[in-house]
């Protein structure tokens, strides 16, 4: 089985927003909709004695989702390989499933043509990997800082199975029960 | 960007069409193309899919140093390309300037009467009238050097002031080169000086983070918690502008606690001693008020570096961008590195020279055909004398003695912008008439923005070549459009500073009208009656495999060496200096560099506080209390670029300056609120990023702010909003705020004020945007002319031994070192009497300039690759074998069966034509070069290892048996 | 939080289905168990449900993004609102029969179709009156499923909306009782009169219930540790929402017909009342609707507040599929 996970590596980011335009550039998606954010808090902390780290989102793809069941028609689903995506075709926009997400990582355009807007969301670039299926995410392959790593949990030998089995992971709102898939190595600060 | 189609009908509507916006780059007809990234100095290396002539995608390339990674601008190149505002055709105004009334007219008929009406100009008011203003390093510079330089015009300038120059200039003061390139792989150590990789370039940043995990140690200095900042081992938040002051204490720490490379010191440092006494009062305790850092963090700094040996400094523009105090803190930081002993050794900061193997762009520039009287009219070199011709003279020529080639003159000899912009304005010292600005926005990239706009309004004739219709087009004459990133080739040889370069390819040809800056300027000088000869390129790719043909590789045009090689690195020469010392003109590290006392400045770092001041000028921080610093690069923009890229702006739609928790509510700001910031010289209006990555008395606004999808010409005071959020209003160009060395204006450390648009303030008005000479917000015009400007330094008087013997003809000396050069070539005449090429260090004969081979043990005249004996006669060779025409007697011995035709100078075996080889025994046959016995004149053939007997066609062993 | 994924249509949408079914609930009550054989004086209290399931789909429709996929609802899926969506489907048609069965009393010739439906008029309104529960229930279950928002996903919500929709029912019922299109009897009349009274002491419980409920809630979560259910209470008890809250919801909404109720004559209680506790009703929806607060990610909220909207001059400055300018 294939279980497609994502590491981000918070020690890494440096908060460029390189992966949140090259997911709208190469997704095609309208201006106003963000797949993948790059959220800070900025510095905190009092003066000098401050830190500041960066929080990269996408859809956390989680195994037990919120918001494919609540799916009126079927749009929003989950591939075996666990990748949750929204079917336009079937999407009528209902918005129940935005509303759904504790991540807030889906929603509809505004400024597309008012009857056909439908619910969007990170497909960890399922198009491109439908079409070769080596393919990274935009988001993976862009960034600078090797911040984001993709991979398949379920094969042991793989960069994030690795990560996940050594390295302090964190995942966000896991007492949501929604199992999120994405693993944070959280920059926790404390220099020299 | 393409938003999802609308469609009709009844099955779209229960059935929507969405198919997948994928792109196939394994279709065929796809060819991939190596190109490169042209939105910022990083230029990672892009790959560009390219079918029917369209770039149908790009990804970064994972073969280079980006490793796959494109920021956010590198990802929009496709964007870019198509961008619906982009300037596709020439374009000549019709209406009032700045009425943005155009008509398109086709490219060379625009290029023709801008050539006439320059031509005008300079019948007129002389060459000089035509300045030309340039923006970051990403245009074909050498082109427009060539143009200028022909044209007769010293009045080239860029912000170079600002972005490394005055740096680079201080540093070859002090070792010969600067050290630009960092051995990171073997260093220990790593001090980030107002750098910021995290914004600006994200290969780097990469790879700083993976050394750092495994030892390196990362100082970050910046007065702002960056993104560097955040991940650095010891961060020293200074307080902006104080740079200098931190770089002297730093460097008193290390001398005075014997934390310096005795060794290094004592055999390649001149002049330490009186180093060493004039940083004696700078101390950590002295530097800690003005740079409001603890004496003992300045102490553990200085340690962490000197200690943790390699070390690097990297060079950040900040250093640059001080205004008065810039080159002072670059010049300390040289020293710094000199003394821990940290230049070019493994691990260290690398002086790579020029590039010896391939032509460096200064070989492109022209640069002679500028007449010497000429280059006295550059606008800005009476004063700025360090990074214009006076400086650049100077430091040229030690270049040329000591490696042999030089840095180019573009970028590091240049007019002073704001000084030519002033000359628009009040024709002090002289009126300029024209101005062509290429890929630059000066309104929002240059010093006083107010004056900045005040002076492209006021030229008489304003061309502009650029991708977009900025504010500066906005008033231009004619536009003529260029071509961007995949529409042109790119070349990275960092500005001629080191001996690498990297290529890319053009990916598909410019649209529209749009042509590269080579083609325009080469356009341009043509129809200006420039010799078609100095243009002998047609295009772009012809000068670029000029350039990388002395390489000699196996290629024969730029898009080949692209494709099979794409970059070329010089093997690793470190420790160079063990070998001939530093390229100084007293071959060492010059403590107190001779150069700039040559020029009239002192010869160490002097303490110098930046402009505006609280203990230097107390009655400025009175009425502005708060430190204001601008100029920083940051995410997602690039300096005033990227605006108008709806992708990119909508992560960063409006400008926010930050400012500290504490200060905010102390001045009752909220995060989010629109405020003004002014400056003794304007105000502008940002939004509060209330945020502690800020001293609570210090404010970061950032750089290039305007609003491209305004109409322009509906507010021609501040037309596009191009001065309300711009905090070039906030900054200084006067003379005495620039630093009297390199010329830098005053970006940081200034003083401001900060507080809410009200309702009644709310809006940026006509009054915000009266400009000043001097900048100043309530003295309209001008009160001070530039002639009369002082600078903060007064020259001090410089007078240069003299030679106690007389110089011979066609010879100069050289006080520092004693010795006499060549002329023209820079050759040192050497006491054995030989000329030596200091590139080669080769030996030259004194008189003719032929080179010393020691295997002929002849002269070679390289230019024409004929050979000379040691008594300067011609040499004869054919087939390599040498002949020595109209001896009587033969120099050697041959067998009996030969004879000696003097005529000819060589052996002769009967009456056949071929010529005996001393050497090898063998006989040449002149037309082939092939071997034939001497005995009976049979040819070798080596692929049977036989004679064969060329008339009979019969074949022989090598003992002459016959064979079958 | 970047903006309301829901907006005022599904608040519309929420309050006129719960009115529907609170309409269609009690009318059956009524009907079937309390005063029998007065069916017609429920005539215009079910139009005016169908009319608000009408509008109320509408509504929904409107803020749909892809209208035209609607139609999938009734094939695929189990979600729970596919079964409010087949509730809202078969009052409609329930709610639009028993019309049809009284409008032969006005429309003469309707009276054959009329005459032929009036005989099951009564089951029909029962078993409307079974799914307008399912629909009252749905429009609070519904967002109590949605586990994101702590302001909806509690088990308060579903009684509330129920409550508050039987009481906007009763409201309407008050209102327009023995109406057209029925031509009503005399017998009718006074059965309407019967169930008027009935319905006043009916409401006043509601309305009480409503308010214990409410309070319950809001000032439960505004001593919750959960710092987004805090945050939103104190939005309603004394932030920006207080005054609708307090002004609009519990004094306009709630007390006041509460006291006019109690205090019982006239236009005040007849007309006025009820018209309040409808505005009530729908305010609730909105206020509820609007109380989307999803824990925030770190930093999200400086990220959604600094970032453009659709609404940006930029955004639609540039169009990529135009000419070109210069």
């Amino acid at each position: 089985m294939t279980r497609y996970v994502m590491v981000i590596d918070q020690r890494r980011c440096i908060g460029c927003h390189s992966c949140t335009v090259a997911c709208r550039t190469w997704n095609k998606l309208p201006l106003d909709i963000v797949y993948n954010p790059v959220l800070s808090e900025g510095a905190q902390g009092e003066w000098p004695n401050v830190h500041k780290y960066w929080t990269p989102m996408l859809c956390q793809h989680c195994a037990n989702p919120e918001c494919v069941p609540c799916c009126p028609t079927g749009a929003s689903q989950q591939d075996a390989d666990g990748t949750v995506w929204v079917d336009p075709k079937k999407c009528m926009s209902c918005k129940v499933c935005v509303n759904a997400c504790p991540y807030g990582m889906r929603d509809a355009s505004h400024i597309e043509s008012r009857l056909h807007r439908f619910v969007r969301k990170c497909t960890f670039c399922r198009d491109a990997r439908e079409m070769d299926p080596s393919a990274q995410p935009y988001c993976v392959k862009t960034c600078h800082q090797k911040a984001r790593i993709f991979g398949d949990l379920d094969d042991p030998n793989s960069e994030v199975s690795k990560i996940i089995g050594s390295v302090r992971t964190e995942r966000l709102f896991e007492e949501l029960g929604t199992e999120p898939q994405i693993y944070y190595i959280p920059d926790l600060g404390g220099k020299a | 960007m393409e938003i999802s189609k609308t469609s009709t009908g009844l099955k779209d509507i229960v059935c929507p069409d969405t198919e997948s916006t994928e792109v196939d780059i394994h279709a065929e007809g796809v060819e991939v193309v190596k190109s490169l990234c042209y939105f910022c100095h990083a230029n990672c290396g892009v790959l560009a899919y390219v079918k029917d002539g369209d770039v149908i995608k790009i990804e970064g390339d994972p073969n280079y140093s980006n490793q796959g990674g494109l920021c956010c601008r590198g990802t929009s190149a496709l964007l870019h390309v198509n961008h619906p505002a982009r300037v596709n055709h020439a374009l000549k105004r019709v209406g009032e300037k700045g009425e943005g009334k155009w008509e398109q007219i086709p490219y060379d008929q625009a290029i023709q009467e801008v050539a006439d009406k320059l031509n005008q100009i300079k019948a007129e008011s002389g060459a000089e009238a035509v300045a030309s203003a340039g923006g970051t390093t990403r245009t074909d510079d050498f082109a427009r050097r060539r143009f200028l330089n022909q044209f007769g015009t010293p009045n080239g300038f860029h912000n170079a002031l600002l972005c490394w120059i005055p740096t680079f200039m201080a540093e070859t003061c002090v070792a010969g080169w600067s050290p630009f390139e960092t051995d990171l792989g073997a260093a220990k150590c790593l001090i980030m000086w107002g750098f910021n990789p995290g914004a600006s370039t994200l290969p780097g940043n990469r790879g700083y983070l993976d050394l750092q995990k495994a030892g390196l140690k990362v100082i970050v200095v910046d007065p702002r918690y960056s993104e560097s900042a955040s991940k650095a081992d010891l961060w020293l938040p200074l307080r902006p502008g104080t740079d200098a002051a931190l770089a002297l204490a730093m460097l008193h720490t290390i001398i005075y606690e014997f934390m310096y490379d005795f060794e290094f010191v004592d055999q390649w440092c001149d002049g330490f001693d009186e180093l060493r006494d004039h940083v004696a009062e700078y101390t950590p305790e002295w530097a800690s008020e003005i740079t409001w850092l603890e004496p003992e963090l300045i102490r553990t700094a200085a340690r962490m570096y000197a200690t943790n040996k390699p070390g690097c400094i990297q060079w950040g523009c900040t250093w640059d961008q001080i205004g008065r105090a810039s080159t002072t803190g670059s010049h300390a930081l040289a020293l710094i590195r000199a003394v821990c002993g940290n230049l070019d050794v493994p691990g260290g900061d690398g002086m790579p020279g020029p590039a010896i193997n391939y032509l460096t762009d200064e070989e492109l520039e022209l640069n002679e055909l500028l007449p010497e009287e000429m280059k006295a009219k550059q606008i800005g070199s009476n004063k700025f004398k360090l990074t214009s011709w006076p400086g650049y003279q100077l430091i040229s020529d030690n270049a040329k003695r000591t490696w042999g080639k030089t840095l180019p003159s573009e970028w590091f000899c240049e007019a002073h912008g704001p000084s030519v912009f002033k000359a628009i304005i009040t024709g002090d010292p002289y009126q300029v008439r024209a101005l062509i600005c290429n890929a630059t926005n000066p309104i929002n990239s240059y010093g006083d923005a107010k004056m900045t706009i005040e002076a492209l309004k006021k030229v008489e004739f304003l061309v502009v070549v650029d991708y977009w219709m900025t504010p500066t087009a906005l008033f231009a004459d004619y536009i003529f459009p260029a071509a961007g990133a995949l529409e042109r080739p790119i070349i990275v040889t960092h500005y001629g500073a080191t001996d690498s370069v990297m290529g890319g390819r053009r990916a598909i040809q410019p649209k529209y009208d749009r042509h590269d800056d080579f083609t325009f300027w080469r356009k341009l000088g043509l129809a200006c009656g420039q010799d078609p000869a100095n243009w002998q390129w047609e295009t772009i790719e012809d000068a670029y495999y000029e350039i990388i043909k002395p390489l000699g590789l196996p290629v024969t045009c730029w898009d080949d060496f692209v494709e099979y090689f794409r970059m070329y690195y010089p093997p690793l020469h470190q420790n160079k200096f063990k070998h001939g010392g530093f390229w100084t003109p007293s071959r060492k590290v010059e403590c107190n560099s001779t150069i700039l006392r040559e020029l009239g400045y002192v010869g160490m770092p002097t303490y110098v506080g930046c402009c505006e001041n609280e203990i230097d000028t107390p009655e400025i921080a009175e009425e502005y209390p708060i430190v204001l610093t601008t100029g920083g690069g940051f995410m997602p923009y690039h300096h005033s670029e990227h605006f108008n890229m709806p992708g990119i702006r909508f992560l960063y739609p409006d400008p926010y300056f930050s400012i500290n928790p504490v200060l905010a509510e102390k001045l009752g700001i909220a995060y989010g609120d629109w405020c003004w910031l002014e400056t003794r010289r304007g105000r502008i209006k940002m939004r509060a990023n209330v945020e502690a990555e800020v001293h609570p008395n210090v404010v970061f606004a950032p750089r290039g702010w305007w609003f491209p999808e305004r109409d322009g010409s509906a507010d021609l005071d501040n037309p596009f909003g191009c001065l309300e959020s711009n905090v070039n209003v906030l900054t200084s160009v006067d003379d005495w705020d620039c630093d009297p060395m390199g010329g830098s204006w005053a970006n940081r450390g200034l003083m401001c004020k900060v507080y809410k648009c009200t309702e009644l303030d709310h809006d940026f008005t006509a009054k915000d945007a009266v400009w000043s000479i001097p900048g100043s917000s309530n003295i309209p015009g001008v009160t001070v002319m530039p002639s009369d400007q002082h600078l903060d330094r007064e020259k001090i008087p410089f007078e240069k031994p003299q030679p106690d013997f007389e110089v011979p003809e066609g010879y100069y000396w050289v006080w520092q070192d004693n010795n006499l050069y060549q002329k023209g070539t820079h050759f040192r005449l050497d006491a054995s009497g030989w000329l030596i090429n200091p590139r080669t260090k080769g030996y030259h004969d004194a008189y003719t300039g032929w080179r010393y081979d020691g295997n002929g043990n002849c002269l070679v005249d390289d230019a024409t690759g004929k050979k000379y004996t040691m008594e300067r006669e011609e040499i004869v060779e054919i087939c390599g074998v040498r002949c020595y025409p109209g001896a009587e007697a033969a120099p050697y011995e041959f067998p009996a069966n030969l004879t000696w035709d003097v005529e000819l100078g060589y052996a002769r075996l009967g009456d056949k034509p071929y010529i005996y080889d001393p050497n090898s025994g063998w006989m040449f046959d002149p037309a082939t070069c092939a071997y034939h016995d001497a005995n009976y004149g049979y040819m070798y053939d080596g692929s049977q290892g036989c004679l064969v007997d060329l008339e009979s066609g019969k074949r022989y062993s090598m003992s002459y048996e016959p064979m079958d | 939080m970047k903006h309301h994924y829901w907006e005022p249509p599904i608040a519309l949408y929420l309050f006129l289905g719960g009115l529907a079914g609170g309409i269609m609930f009690l009318s059956a009550i009524f009907d079937s168990f309390v005063i029998p054989g007065h069916t017609d004086i429920f005539a215009l209290p079910v139009l005016i449900a169908f009319i608000a399931i009408c509008i109320g789909l509408v509504f929904l429709l409107v803020d749909l993004g892809q209208p035209g996929v609607f139609w999938r609802v009734f094939r695929t899926a189990k979600s729970i609102i596919k079964w409010g969506a087949v509730f809202l489907v078969i009052d409609t048609i329930v709610s639009m029969l028993f019309i049809v069965a009284f409008l032969g009393d006005s429309l003469t010739f309707m009276a054959p179709l009329s005459n032929l439906i009036k005989p099951i008029a009564s089951p029909m309104l029962l078993v409307g009156g079974f799914f307008g529960l399912c629909i009252m229930m749905y429009t609070g279950i519904m967002l109590s499923t949605l586990k994101a928002h702590v302001f909806w996903a509690t088990p308060a919500l579903p009684v509330l909306f129920t409550v508050s929709a039987i009481s906007t029912g009763c409201a309407a019922i008050v209102l327009s009782i023995g109406g057209w299109p029925a031509v009503v009897s005399l017998e009718s009349l006074e059965a309407a009169a019967e169930v008027n009274h009935i319905l006043h002491t009916v409401d006043i419980v509601l309305v009480v219930a409503e308010i214990i409920i409410l309070l319950t809630m809001v000032l439960s979560f505004l001593g919750a540790g959960n710092i987004t259910a805090k945050k939103a209470a104190k939005r309603w008890v004394c932030g920006s929402y207080a005054p609708l809250f307090w002004g609009g919801m519990v004094f306009a909404g709630l007390l006041i017909p509460l006291a006019l109720y109690v205090a019982g004559s006239g236009v005040a209680s007849a007309v006025v009342a009820p018209v309040l506790v409808l505005c009530g009703g729908c305010l609730l929806r909105f206020l509820v609707v609007n109380t989307d607060d999803r824990a925030p990610l770190p930093g999200e909220e400086r990220y959604m507040g600094r970032i453009a909207t659709h609404k940006n001059a930029f955004v639609k400055r540039w169009n990529y599929d135009g000419e070109n300018e210069f």
